[in-house]
């Protein structure tokens, strides 16, 4: 059985940010990375998948620079057994990122791929799905549980208002991995050592084709004014609450 | 990070007398157990919250001549010109970092026991004094006023000369000015006495001639009790703190306010179990709303839109601190800064003034393991060295106050990698069910504080719901193991009374519970009638009390020494603690040692006579006897594991922090964490480097051929 997990690094502003001179982007020098937040579920789901099944691989895939290998040695540390980068500077927009990962991905012909249902900077949810579609793949998004069979799975997908869909789909398939559909292991600092240790295997992307879309201006939006601050104690700030809502619904 | 433009008023200069002070934040008197005889460690404290962004810095308490020597308590003194060399170090650091030093010039009258120079004070009258055992004053005569006073220009000229910018006439907490506007220790019939014109007239003339003599050169500050809270006897705001302030405004540069007298001082230095922040608002208002001058006070403000709040509000003009300026020297640069949540916020435990209380010990902090070791060990609050050995990574075991302070300071320190790992589910070991008492819910702050530091630093993670046993540890990958794992209440009654156990007494029993039985793990508490057994000596017994008498039960608590909780004295927490025990009906006995627990109550013996037993009915018994070390895993490691196969995983630091190493205060937790972590670059890490003591050397041979 094996599992392909594609993971990203994602970038964290810190407390001042500058932009780039073209205003498309913010200065990497104001940036922190982490792994993606969804990415560390959808590690852990496929790890418990290959330990139900007592056999497997699981493969951690993941488009980005040298630098965020960090990301990836995470996963290993939790358990994965291998780490695939496809190496690019850019910064790529999901379809792109598609099309980066789908070669490889086709190529180690999983049983499942996990994507994270969206990553914490881009905030697109659109990876997973492109992906799904350039391979072939039957998808489902926003999964919370996952039950495997004989050549299909039995899916809890997440809903508006609470509403959970539980969906059979056939495998292999696409799954995007919601965060708290487990608990996440912690890796020993030995696991970590060990997985500093482990080979990458680092590949060029094939055609990544053209952009889905281009960045005109990235930009913090000005302050408006529309916010009154509400002072004092908390009953003083129940009766203005009180006052307002009553002014405004007449 | 740009400062919040909410807070700009903070940052105002404002001017007091001759000299421009340039902010509103200003560090009140107050002690620190170093005076003029430890120089350096005085200087380099005070000279901290200089560097922390305070426009101001004062002395404690400044003795003005030897009659007024607080010993056993350690307060400042400028009795002469060594005293002047000494506390000049102070104002010329001050200075270094742009802000004014103070001194709280001094006199106790019969407060001051004289346990050191032998003289004898002098006062209004001859009463003896309600905070000292067995001192009395003599009664001054004019002669005596007059020569007072001379102490007074004396001693503000000596400050003077040592560099201070200002200058109190400091009465507050019944010092000797104080006594004589107060109906309570004036008991004159001359002009010194009887009319609020007499009893002012001592302090107006001390403030005129101190004026005199170095108002040119220096602000002249005046700290006064608005309210003793003891009826006719005392000041009243009204009556006498008002009027006095219309009359000698004038003189006046800038106005230090308080409240309370000095046997319960604690309504002014507010613990946090019984009041917030900003206490003494109201009468810092009444005098503002009479003054002309700048109008200073505490209110164990940490919160800075409470300060913009009382500013704007126009009940002070500076917001003054003292503990949370020992919790965070750095209070006002972090607010200029914008790194609210780097502040380390006072709880108000007032663990640093019990220090002072006791007599003798320097200051220490809850919140801040630097506090009291700028000096004498070299901390920085802000600043870490790099480690020469952060080529390693560590796992701290336990994430309690000793362990997350810690990884906190590993992390800062640079450790290559830092792995907090915790049994529960979230950090903060006891402290997370001890602000579950009643009154204590700032002292959360402990664990607070330090959630957010640990989750900034990159190198820090915190791992929770993992309970690591013996191999779990060994096989960790760590080169560096820290235990933290903490203590726990004695389940079988061992206590410090008897150094044995109780017949009877085991909190397996639904009747018998621990504290952390109760708090933690929610372990119900049967029937109506308790009775707790505590000779901890500390808050807990009281605190449990409290907390079972408010559910309605019916409580005893009884303990082996002749007061309860006595550390609460040095806290200054033991008045309302009794006062709100008293309003519970809990019933305090005293000198009983338990000879036997069994169903439905306990037998105990008069601590002086072992035959004189009283069997008390009881639903249920909490043991508050003594705490031991939760040290099972540091024994397993190094005894059974031992700490040659540890070496050969690779472990080449072995250590325990904290409670279990051997239980103690939280703050004695926080800073053994913190000296682990400032040390462990060291020769030998487990054993703290010597701290540089302030003390004459002599060359004893030459002493002797001299």
């Amino acid at each position: 059985m094996k599992v392909v997990v594609c993971v990203k690094q994602i970038a964290q502003l810190g407390d001042e940010i500058e932009f780039t001179d073209d205003e498309r982007d913010v200065d990497p020098d104001y940036l922190d990375y982490a792994l993606n937040e969804w990415d560390t579920y959808a590690t852990e789901e496929a790890l418990r998948l290959r330990e139900s099944a007592g056999e497997g691989e699981v493969v951690v895939v993941s488009v980005g620079s040298e630098d965020s290998e960090e990301a990836m040695r995470r996963c290993l540390a939790m358990g994965a057994d291998r780490g695939i980068r496809i190496d690019t500077e850019e910064r790529l927009d999901p379809v792109r990122v598609a099309r980066a990962l789908a070669e490889v991905v086709r190529a180690e012909s999983p049983d499942l791929v996990f994507t994270g249902v969206q990553s914490a900077d881009s905030v697109q949810a659109a990876t997973g799905t492109a992906l799904a579609e350039l391979l072939d793949l039957p998808r489902v998004a926003v999964v919370t549980k996952i039950e495997l069979g004989d050549g299909k799975a039995t899916v809890n997908r997440e809903l508006e208002g609470g509403l959970v869909d539980v969906i059979e789909v056939d495998t292999p398939a696409l799954l995007t991995i919601q965060t708290g559909i487990n608990e996440p292991r912690y890796a020993t600092l030995r696991a970590i050592k060990q997985a500093e240790e482990k080979e990458i295997d680092v590949r060029q992307p094939g055609d990544l084709g053209e952009p889905a879309y281009g960045v005109r201006k990235m930009f913090v939006p000005p302050k408006g004014e529309g916010a009154e601050m509400l002072d004092g104690s908390a009953s003083d700030v129940a009766q203005r609450i009180k006052e307002i809502v009553e002014e405004r619904t007449g | 990070m740009a400062r919040d433009p909410k807070y700009d008023v903070l940052f105002e200069p404002i001017q007091l007398g001759p000299k421009t002070m340039k902010n509103r934040f200003y560090q009140i008197p107050h002690c620190n157990g170093f005076g003029s005889e430890k120089p350096m460690s005085q200087a380099y404290f005070r000279a901290m919250k200089a560097e922390g962004g305070y426009g101001a810095c004062c002395t404690e308490y400044c003795s003005i001549h030897p009659e007024s020597d607080d010993t056993h308590r350690v307060s400042a003194r400028l009795w002469d010109d060594d005293d002047i060399k000494n506390l000049g170090l102070m104002c010329d650091m001050l200075h270094e970092h742009g802000a004014l030093a103070a001194a709280e010039l001094w006199y106790g009258g019969p407060h001051a026991p004289c346990m050191e120079s032998r003289a004898v004070p002098r006062g209004p009258s001859q009463i003896p004094s309600d905070f000292e055992h067995l001192t009395y004053a003599k009664e001054m005569d004019k002669d005596d006023i007059r020569e007072v006073q001379g102490f007074y220009v004396e001693a503000a000229k000596r400050a003077r000369e040592a560099g201070f910018d200002i200058v109190y006439v400091y009465g507050s907490h019944s010092y000797l000015p104080q006594q004589f506007l107060t109906p309570y220790y004036n008991k004159r019939t001359d002009e010194y006495g009887g009319s609020l014109e007499n009893r002012a007239r001592f302090w107006r003339e001390t403030i005129e001639q101190v004026k005199d003599a170095v108002g040119d050169d220096c602000a002249i500050a005046v700290r006064m009790s608005t309210d003793m809270f003891m009826g006719e006897a005392g000041t009243q705001l009204e009556r006498d703190c008002l009027p006095f302030v219309e009359l000698v405004d004038d003189i006046v540069d800038v106005w230090d306010i308080n409240v309370s007298g000095i046997s319960e001082w604690g309504e002014d230095a507010t613990p946090s179990r019984f009041y917030p922040s900003g206490r003494l608002l109201p009468w810092q208002k009444a005098v503002k709303d009479v003054s002309k001058k700048p109008v200073l006070g505490v209110g164990r403000f940490t919160n800075p839109d409470l300060m913009v709040e009382a500013i704007n509000g126009g009940s002070l003009d500076i917001i003054a601190t003292c503990r949370p300026s020992i919790s965070d020297p750095f209070l006002p640069l972090k607010i200029d800064e914008g790194r609210l949540d780097d502040i380390r916020e006072c709880i108000g435990c007032n663990i640093c003034i019990s220090r002072w209380e006791i007599g003798g010990p320097p200051l220490i902090c809850t919140q801040n393991a630097t506090a009291g070791e700028e000096y004498r060990r070299g901390w920085h609050p802000e600043k870490f060295d790099p480690a020469t050995n952060a080529d390693n990574d560590v796992l701290v075991v336990g994430a309690g106050p000793a362990g997350m302070e810690c990884a906190m300071v590993l992390g800062k320190r640079g450790m290559r990698r830092v792995h907090l790992v915790e049994a529960a589910d979230d950090m903060g070991g006891i402290m997370r069910w001890i602000p579950e008492l009643p009154g204590l819910g700032e002292w959360a702050r402990v664990v607070n504080y330090r959630k957010i530091q640990i989750d900034k630093l990159k190198n820090v993670e915190f791992i929770p719901n993992t309970e690591l046993d013996a191999n779990g540890v060994k096989d960790y990958g760590a080169e560096i193991v820290v235990i933290a794992t903490g203590g726990y209440w004695a389940t079988d009654g061992l206590n410090g009374a008897t150094h044995d156990t109780i017949p009877g007494a085991d909190a397996s029993k639904p009747n018998m519970l621990t504290p952390e039985q109760i708090m933690r793990d929610g372990k119900e508490v049967p029937g109506n009638r308790v009775v707790i057994v505590d000779n901890d000596g500390y808050y807990m017994g009281v605190s449990l009390a409290e907390k079972l008498a408010m559910e309605g039960k019916q409580v005893t608590i009884m303990t082996h020494l002749g007061h309860i909780a006595p550390y609460m004295d040095f806290t200054l927490e033991s008045p309302n603690m009794h006062r709100r025990l008293h309003q519970l009906k809990v019933e305090i006995v005293t000198h009983q040692v338990p000879t036997q627990i069994a169903n439905g109550g306990l037998t105990s013996a008069y601590a002086f006579a072992e035959e004189h037993l009283t069997e008390w009915e009881a639903d249920a018994v909490v043991l508050v006897t003594q705490r031991r070390s939760n040290e099972a895993l540091y024994r397993e490691l190094k005894d059974k594991v031992g700490i040659d196969t540890l070496r050969g995983e690779g472990i080449t630091g072995f250590y325990r922090i904290g409670d279990c190493e051997a239980p103690r205060l939280t703050a004695d937790c926080v800073f053994s964490g913190h000296r682990l972590a400032r040390e462990i670059d060291s020769d030998n890490p487990e054993v703290p480097l010597p701290f540089k003591r302030e003390r004459a050397v002599i060359e004893h041979e030459a002493v002797l051929t001299a």
